[in-house]
């Protein structure tokens, strides 16, 4: 019986490395891999249709330093306009939270402008802005906005009237009321909003660069398009899930920073903290 | 007896009527889908719609638009349409990379690719370019023949400054006077910008200036040839009679191409655009042949350029005969 132990102990460590957050999705990438390769053999298709995972991860290396190169250009891009989204959407999703004549005003005319497809005016942003980041700045804006004015406009409006009536009552000022309960309430809505708006502003961006660009992963995209070289194209759209992936875990980050409180963080719903 | 006879004449016609629609039913239902949206350059194949060539061969053919001749060798190599109008050359980087395609016929035997600017810009050949800032798209076929039509002529690529877009945004830049020039065909952007503006443009040809590559043809996949070359065989008599058609009324085509599709464009400048194509149908040495009838040495020497400066590479490079066959257009 003593013997047992250690293996039990040993099987139970392996089984908390398994299911450790950050393993199972290596899991889930490895055995994608695995099934990419598997019907690629299987099915015998052919690589100008789809490439094999081997040839993409090979190009993934030897293009490393180009890649690297065209996607600090459209990580710029796409955080110039993820913080233009802030900047400009959560105060303007507070200013429609707090005034219904705001709301009536401005709220209609951004579903509308949302609804519109970028792609058929990102051609006009060339024509206005010309050939340089602004253009995509604008773009990754346009697509990383509206996510989050739709989720602050709901954090503040979900703050139940009882606790501002609560606040007031207890003569707290109109900040100590925002800053004490309105905030702290919306913050986890808002974080929603933001994790949404970031892996949308990478998009937005490579659309700017597809249009019109000399530089970025859209451009790189395009060349690779020409040339039937599919595994420079996986390789590149890679690197644009991974822009994804790094600016939702920083996201992430800063809101486990501030809202260490919130249910979402607590306990064991996400095992990250263990 | 009147009974008789009617009763007759009825079960004649009912017959004949029974045997045209079988004969519908054998015709073969084919699509040909098109390099890029409607422009003038693809009256020839509404013309034979609309004449009936096509018909007559036993043929109910739809025509598609297209996006781009990479996306329509994809769809052609995929069996998703059974031909194809493309650009040969970037057929051939296809093919190079697996693409079971071949081209069938060249209608294009010189090149339609330009450098065009407005006139006011008194570009007339290559050495005006020298400081100018050139519109191209990353990766298409112009973009990649683009340093070696430099070279060719002597012109540094740093003595020309270029500005990266798509199709719409290379025309906009022009237009709008952000680029001087773009690349692109004569016999496309040309007359949409003229039409468009009213200010004339003005062309420097690659063909007339050492860079000359087959360019439009018919493609077909592999297996289509091999299984059923008969269809390939009356599709390109077909297309051939449609193009001779075209050559003698090109008006007659556009009329035809704007019946079968009322939005393909304003007629006089699909007129433009056809008339600019017609002159690159042949080469000086197949002035007497056929169209589609193409030289041999000519797809060799496209995919010598090709493999030269267009991105394939010498292992799969293969010989012309690989990319072409002049067993359909005989």
């Amino acid at each position: 019986m003593a013997a047992a132990e250690p293996a039990a102990h040993r099987r139970g460590r392996l089984r908390r490395s398994v299911e450790s957050e950050y393993a199972r999705p290596l899991i889930l990438i490895v055995a994608v891999f695995v099934l990419w390769e598997l019907v690629i053999d299987i099915f015998q298709i052919k690589p100008y249709l789809i490439p094999s995972p081997w040839s993409v991860a090979r190009m993934l290396v030897t293009e490393w330093p180009r890649l690297w190169r065209e996607g600090l250009v459209t990580a710029y891009a796409t955080l110039g306009g993820f913080a233009l989204s802030i900047v400009l959407g959560i105060p303007i999703a507070m200013a429609i939270a707090y005034s219904r004549t705001m709301e009536s005003y401005v709220y209609p005319l951004m579903v509308f402008s949302q609804s519109i497809p970028k792609i058929a005016i990102a051609p006009l942003f060339v024509v206005w802005f010309g050939f340089g980041i602004f253009p995509k700045i604008i773009s990754a804006f346009l697509l990383g906005f509206f996510p989050v004015v739709v989720a602050t406009v709901m954090g503040f409006k979900s703050v139940e009237t009882e606790m501002i009536d609560l606040a007031r009552s207890m003569r707290a000022s109109r900040l100590q009321t925002f800053l004490k309960i309105s905030l702290p309430h919306a913050l986890p809505s808002i974080f929603s909003g933001l994790k949404v708006s970031a892996t949308l502003a990478v998009v937005g961006a490579v659309v700017g660069e597809f249009v019109g660009s000399n530089s970025g992963i859209g451009y790189v995209l395009q060349i690779a398009n020409g040339n039937f070289d599919l595994p420079l194209m996986f390789a590149a759209l890679f690197v644009l899930s991974m822009m994804g992936v790094i600016l939702f875990a920083v996201v992430d980050l800063v809101e486990k920073l501030m809202i260490p409180w919130h249910q979402s963080r607590r306990g064991d719903v996400m095992v990250g903290t263990a | 007896m009147k009974l008789m006879s009617r009763i007759l004449a009825c079960s004649v016609l009912v017959a004949l009527s029974l045997a045209g629609a079988a004969h519908a039913q054998q015709r073969d239902k084919v699509v040909l889908m098109l390099n890029w949206y409607n422009y003038g350059e693809h009256a020839p194949f509404y013309m034979g719609l609309d004449k009936g060539y096509y018909r007559d061969e036993g043929i109910d053919l739809e025509i598609q638009e297209g996006r781009g001749s990479g996306a329509t060798v994809q769809a052609v190599a995929a069996g998703s349409v059974q031909f194809g109008y493309a650009d040969v050359g970037t057929m051939m980087k296809a093919t190079a990379k697996g693409a079971p395609v071949k081209s069938v016929g060249i209608l294009l035997q010189k090149s339609p690719m330009s450098a065009m600017g407005f006139a006011d810009k008194n570009i007339t050949k290559p050495g005006d370019i020298v400081g100018k800032t050139v519109a191209v798209t990353p990766g298409d076929a112009l973009s990649q023949l683009w340093p070696v039509f430099l070279k060719i002529n002597n012109i540094q690529e740093s003595q020309v400054k270029t500005v990266s877009g798509d199709a719409t945004t290379k025309r906009n830049a022009v237009v709008n006077g952000q680029a001087d020039m773009l690349l692109g065909n004569v016999n496309d952007q040309k007359p949409i910008i003229e039409e468009q503006t009213g200010k004339p443009m003005r062309a420097v040809l690659f063909a007339d200036y050492g860079v000359n590559t087959i360019n439009a043809g018919i493609i077909a996949s592999k297996d289509l040839i091999a299984k059923n070359p008969d269809l390939v065989r009356r599709f390109m008599r077909a297309s051939m009679k449609a193009v001779e058609a075209t050559e003698k009324a090109p008006d007659e085509a556009v009329a035809a191409m704007l019946k079968v599709n009322p939005k393909a464009g304003n007629p006089k400048t699909l007129k433009t655009s056809l008339e600019t194509t017609i002159p690159l149908y042949h080469t000086k040495d197949t002035e007497k042949a056929r169209p589609f009838q193409v030289q041999m040495k000519d797809v060799s020497a496209t995919l010598d350029m090709m493999s030269q400066y267009g991105g394939i590479d010498a292992a799969s490079k293969g010989k012309a005969e690989d990319y072409y066959t002049a067993e359909f257009v005989k």
